[in-house]
């Protein structure tokens, strides 16, 4: 840091030492130099004259009306009070968590919400049946019936028209299909009792009705 | 540091310690000591006595909360005025939208009872610092007007020995060339130029 470029060497030092001079910090022998130059330099005697002043002027007390006792009581009862100001902080604190764990929530809310209409929307007919629903397609009658593999399509045609039956519903997993007479005149065990003594059929079984 | 540095700021660390055990004595015995020249630095930020009052108040609230933590890095009046700097700046943001000046009758009414000589040369004072920026005014306040060094300052202000200076120096230049004119004499303009 330079003073003023046009200063000599002496003067720029002078600029330097001048403020802690004011204040007696420097060494006997830095203050007896800075005496020196001031008696020879007129420039560096009014600066120090005008820093003289302004030290002075710094040092007077301030000319705001404050009191310190009054100020010392509103401190003291400050901190008599510092549960309140920590439960305000605490409070600030866990109104924060309290906010934050709320809006997670709510989102976790939203996101269950947004998936449950999906899968509803996607499955709204259910892939089980318990066992205590009723059965929808079984109608009066009803007999399940597995042909035998060896059995050719055609055979089977013709057993269903010899013996008046319409396959309602199958194959099922087990490959069986269910089939009702149409056939007034015969009786649903009369029926069943001709599948049953039919050559390629494995099984005929009434379907049950619901307990 | 001088000796009288030396035993003020060995009586400040003994109230700090008794401060860190709850001592509220030695709290208003500290606070009694610093209020004038923190009053006096606080006054170079703002004109309004009660800003100055919760700054000085922040201050010691923030010293009796952690008087325990001092470790004696710097001195006591380094450390104080530090804290207080930072409430200041702090104060200055919440405040900054407001009147910097109390009530006129109030400063008239405590101008009355001011020597015509102090009242001439605060008001010559007042005149130059209003040239300069408000951490120039610091820097001045902080070297003329409490006698700190460069490494203390740069302490309080947090910020390079190096910034301290360019800072004194710019604003000794701008009252070099502001407070003759401000007392009646011609402005030196050989000099004026850094």
């Amino acid at each position: 840091m330079k003073p003023p470029s046009d200063l000599g060497k002496d003067c720029a030092r002078s600029w330097e030492v001048m403020p802690w001079a004011l204040q007696n910090r420097v060494s006997p022998a830095e203050d007896e130099w800075l005496t020196s130059h001031l008696t020879q330099c007129e420039s560096c005697r009014s600066e120090f004259e005008q820093q003289s002043r302004l030290r002075m002027a710094l040092t007077l007390p301030p000319d705001i009306p404050l009191n310190p006792d009054a100020g010392l009581r509103r401190l003291l009862a400050r901190i008599d009070a510092p549960d309140a100001q920590e439960t305000s902080q605490r409070a600030r604190a866990t109104g924060w968590i309290t906010r934050t764990l709320v809006a997670a929530v709510l989102v976790q809310a939203l996101g269950i919400g947004v998936l449950g209409v999906k899968l509803w929307s996607q499955n709204a007919v259910p892939v089980y049946h318990t066992l205590s629903q009723a059965n929808p397609a079984a109608p009066v009658g009803a007999i399940h019936v597995v042909p035998d593999e060896s059995m050719r399509l055609s055979d089977w045609n013709s057993l269903l028209h010899t013996m008046h039956l319409q396959v309602v519903g199958g194959p099922n997993d087990v490959g069986a299909y269910t089939v009702v007479s149409v056939d007034t005149s015969l009786s649903p065990r009369d029926t069943l009792q001709k599948l049953r003594t039919t050559q390629g059929i494995r099984l005929a079984e009434p379907v049950a009705a619901a307990p | 540091m001088n000796d009288a540095d030396i035993d003020s700021d060995a009586t400040d660390r003994m109230l700090l310690q008794r401060m860190a055990v709850g001592d509220r004595t030695a709290l208003a015995v500290l606070y009694r000591s610093y209020y004038g020249r923190l009053s006096r630095f606080l006054a170079r930020l703002t004109r309004r006595s009660d800003v100055i009052e919760e700054v000085v108040n922040d201050c010691f609230w923030i010293a009796w909360q952690k008087a325990g933590s001092f470790h004696g890095d710097s001195r006591v009046s380094t450390w104080i005025i530090g804290i207080a700097y930072r409430c200041g700046l702090k104060a200055l943001r919440q405040h900054g939208d407001e009147p910097v000046e109390d009530d006129v009758l109030v400063l008239d009414r405590f101008h009355a009872h001011d020597p015509d000589e102090d009242r001439e040369l605060r008001d010559w004072l007042a005149k130059g610092l209003n040239r300069l920026t408000a951490d120039q005014r610091l820097v001045i306040e902080l070297v003329y007007g409490l006698g700190h060094t460069l490494d203390d300052v740069a302490i309080i202000m947090q910020c390079p020995v190096g910034t301290v200076k360019a800072r004194l120096f710019h604003a000794r230049v701008k009252l070099r060339n502001t407070l003759p004119a401000l007392a009646g004499e011609p402005v030196r303009q050989k000099e004026s130029m850094p």
